[in-house]
């Protein structure tokens, strides 16, 4: 018996070992692009990576980490003490493609003078890949079109893309990963919460900016100068939402609060029924669920007994769509409110028809974008044949951003360290609103923190399956301060 | 009362679909003992097929259900020819090793040909009475007798107890597959075969069983069961790669439960553990708020946030907490024997 109980925890460890999604998957599409871009320079790249291999054999000592094929490994051992010449030779495809015809004797400089390198992390993969999708999605077209346009100072802007499967374990390797790489000049990431608090640490002590589009938990900007976000935070959004409900959804005037049991979903929770309680709005209960779950009738059942006219998920699209749809066939017909967390297209599609009369807030949405959102719209899905949704907006913000503060700042002369610092000084400097960036989400501006404070939130409702700006929006920011 | 009965609703429901994938870990640990860890992965790709076949052919749900099953069936048969016979005589650690490799295989198989994203059955493809409604409009009751009343998709008890036909189904399925096994099993000749493997391979084989035919037939009826719990979670909840780990390691702690090897106690034990896991998240935080209050520390209680009902995130845990309470204190589980050899 003891023997197989061990047996049973081997398997329990193997198993989510092997569940673990492969990083592959994301290099694989960013070779993918670069193909397509550079599918003519193709034949030449090669050749030339040849040349630095062999080259590399010359060099034994110096070079022997940098031809290892653990490109992660390679990179982590040469890190910061060598950020010239040679070490560049590492059997790194995107670098390698990215350096366009060149002789061998200056590929180094070649590449220097050419290409700036940023990285974005996100959930490629895992229970919040549709999130994932659309930031990689946002942030290609944001590169694509700066590449277009001359790229950044006369240097092509390469994207580099991390894996962090929306859990804090992965965003750690990613975030180390990232940190100790000797080209990657800032990161645009991470979008889940837990994953933006597990590489905060990383990213300040290695000193490389990390520009979140998506994680809206309060302490992701705080006590680091190294960590941005350009969206709000949960404590103005839990606001919003108790008070969009009292005053706005008058008739639902009792809630239940269902929340997913982690940064995101119990932050977002605190501020929800802290608000709540000061603003006398009745909350009957608030239960908790488990990310991988896939069935809430228990605790729905739970929240039935309490009769609320309304229910708050605070979680994420997966299994708000689940919830709702178990909610419905328990006969539950009460309002649901979500948060930005299941702004995506997956929960229409997941939920179906369970959805009907949703209320959700987010931090933009195109509706009530300007002219200038209207054609990056039409821009991202002439590219990806669908609709970009809130947070490609962002993200495509954000890359704007880093790019523009790379645009001001970068000096080819200056170390790694030293650009990335520029980088920061240069986002930590935009604290007004004069000096604020003016991207297709609206103006952003950092406080102190690295936060965004000046962003509303808007309300949308999905009638016929579809998202909806909802008819009655609290745009005035002055009730929150 | 009324959230009473319909937690038990809802665990009748997840008890019926761990009963049905726990007879697949059973009945092959009843005949070769051998832990089959890829039986989870069986469920997921019954789940799978049906939802490709649904999706790509305008078939109804049922012959969708039918084909998974016949593919699952062969799909555990080869499975058994392909990593486990070669190991028939090989330690039984070698055997549970090979069983997992398969496992994190099938479930990397999926990922490959499905994608990471969970996938839903839409709509349309499904019955009209498993369909969602529109929750805006007020459901049209079209009969109703004694309180009870039948709508579109749910019978409803009284005010609050709600019986969607969906999960009605998986019950009566439940219900009727296991009826259907312990017949097949108690008065059939495979079945008598079965038993007789169970008991003694060497000496079935010497009786002139064949024993490799039974074998197959054991992975086969495992798999076939198991890819209907699939295709049934998949409607009601939804499909993803790791779909067979979550609910195949719980369906695996039900079967210990209820003693492995046996049938009938993989049938008791899937429904324990159901029970357990909903009753427990359900009535968890009741409990706590009880105790706290009993003690003096209700204020504390209402002050520290733990009127957070916490305990329900917690569910799968508490299923395992009452699994290992039986285990210590019946170790060879409610039905098994108590046995000499053991893997």
């Amino acid at each position: 018996m003891r023997n197989w109980l061990v047996g049973l925890l081997i398997v329990g460890l193997l198993s989510f070992w092997g569940c673990q999604p492969p990083d592959k998957k994301t290099e694989v599409t960013s070779d993918e692009t670069q193909e397509t871009q550079e599918s003519s320079e193709k034949a030449t790249v090669e050749v030339e990576d040849d040349q630095a291999t062999v080259e590399g054999k010359d060099d034994q000592a110096t070079v022997e980490g940098e031809v290892a094929e653990d490109q992660a490994t390679a990179e982590g051992e040469v890190a910061e003490d060598q950020a010239t010449a040679e070490g560049e030779v590492a059997e790194d495809q995107a670098t390698a493609e990215g350096a366009g015809p060149s002789s061998d004797d200056t590929i180094a400089t070649q590449k220097e003078s050419e290409q700036v390198k940023v990285a974005v992390a996100g959930p490629f993969t895992g229970t919040a890949a549709a999130f994932g999708e659309m930031i990689e999605r946002g942030a290609r077209l944001k590169a694509k079109q700066i590449n277009e346009a001359g790229g950044i100072n006369g240097r092509k802007l390469v994207l580099t893309f991390g894996d962090d499967a929306g859990t804090d374990k992965e965003a750690k390797l990613v975030a180390t990963r990232f940190a100790t790489d000797r080209e990657i000049l800032a990161v645009v990431g991470h979008f889940n919460s837990s994953c933006s608090l597990a590489g905060k640490d990383i990213y300040k002590e290695n000193g490389i900016v990390a520009l979140s589009p998506g994680s809206t938990n309060v302490s992701v900007c705080e006590g680091s100068d190294w960590t941005f976000r350009n969206l709000y935070r949960d404590d103005f959004q839990g606001q919003f939402i108790a008070r969009y409900i009292k005053n706005i959804l008058t008739k639902y005037n009792s809630v239940a609060v269902l929340f997913d049991n982690d940064d995101y979903g119990r932050g977002l929770r605190d501020a929800f029924t802290a608000e709540a309680k000061k603003i006398d709005l009745e909350l009957v209960t608030s239960v908790a669920y488990d990310r991988e779950n896939t069935d809430f009738s228990t605790q729905l059942t739970k929240i039935k007994s309490k009769k609320p006219k309304a229910i708050f998920i605070s979680g994420l699209y997966e299994q708000a769509a689940l919830i709702v749809k178990q909610a419905r066939k328990l006969g539950i017909r009460s309002l649901f409110f979500g948060a930005d967390g299941i702004d995506s297209p997956d929960f229409l599609k997941n939920a179906g028809i369970s959805a009907e009369g949703t209320y959700l807030t987010t931090p933009f949405t195109f509706g009530a974008g300007g002219e200038e959102a209207a054609k990056v719209a039409a821009a991202f899905e002439a590219e990806f044949k669908v609709p970009p949704d809130t947070w490609a907006a962002l993200t495509y913000d954000a890359m704007g951003m880093i790019a523009e503060a790379i645009e001001k700042t970068y000096n080819k002369e200056a170390t790694l360290a030293e650009n990335r610092k520029a980088i920061r000084d240069h986002l930590a400097s935009i604290d007004t609103p004069e000096e604020g960036f003016i991207g297709i989400t609206g103006l952003t501006y950092f406080d102190i923190n690295g936060d965004t404070v000046n962003k509303p939130a808007y309300v949308k409702v999905v009638i016929d399956g579809k998202y909806t700006t909802a008819p009655e929006q609290m745009l005035n920011l002055d009730a929150f301060k | 009362m009324e959230q009473f009965f319909q937690q038990l609703i809802n665990g009748l429901v997840l008890g019926g679909i761990y009963a049905l994938i726990a007879v697949g870990y059973t009945m092959v640990y009843g005949i070769i003992q051998l832990i089959n860890f890829a039986h989870g992965e069986i469920f997921m790709l019954g789940a799978y097929i049906a939802f490709t076949l649904v999706m790509f052919f305008p078939i109804p749900l049922w012959v969708a259900i039918l084909v998974s099953m016949l593919f699952c069936a062969g799909v555990g048969m080869l499975m058994d020819v392909v990593a486990y016979k070669p190991l028939r005589t090989a330690p039984r650690l070698s055997a549970l090793i090979t069983a997992i490799g398969v496992s994190i295989g099938l479930q990397n198989l999926a990922r490959m040909i499905w994608g990471a994203k969970p996938q839903t059955f839409s709509e349309e493809t499904l019955p009209k009475f498993f369909q969602q409604l529109n929750p805006l409009v007020e459901p049209t009751s079209f009969l109703n007798i004694f309180g009870v009343s039948f709508t579109e998709n749910a019978i409803q008890f009284s005010e609050g107890v709600f019986l969607a036909y969906l999960d009605l189904s998986i019950i009566i399925l439940a219900v009727v597959l296991m009826f259907g096994l312990n017949r097949l099993v108690t008065l059939t000749k495979i079945g008598k075969a079965m038993r007789a493997c169970a008991q003694n391979r060497v000496a079935a084989n010497l009786m002139g069983i064949k024993t490799n035919k039974v074998i197959a037939i054991t992975f086969a009826i495992g798999s076939a069961l198991g890819a209907v719990a699939g295709v049934m979670v998949g409607v009601r909840e939804n499909i993803n790669p790791l779909m067979g780990f979550h609910k195949g390691v719980a369906a695996f702690a039900a079967a210990v439960l209820g003693g492995i090897g046996n049938i009938t106690g993989a049938m008791v034990g899937g429904l324990l553990m159901g029970l357990a896991e909903v009753f427990g998240a359900g009535y968890i935080d009741t409990f706590i708020e009880f105790i706290c209050n009993n003690i003096g520390l209700g204020q504390f209680y209402e002050d520290e946030k733990i009127s957070h009902s916490y305990g329900s995130g917690y569910r799968v845990a508490i299923s395992y907490i009452v699994m290992i309470i039986v285990i210590l204190i019946r170790p060879t589980g409610l039905f098994g024997k108590s046995s000499a050899h053991r893997a």
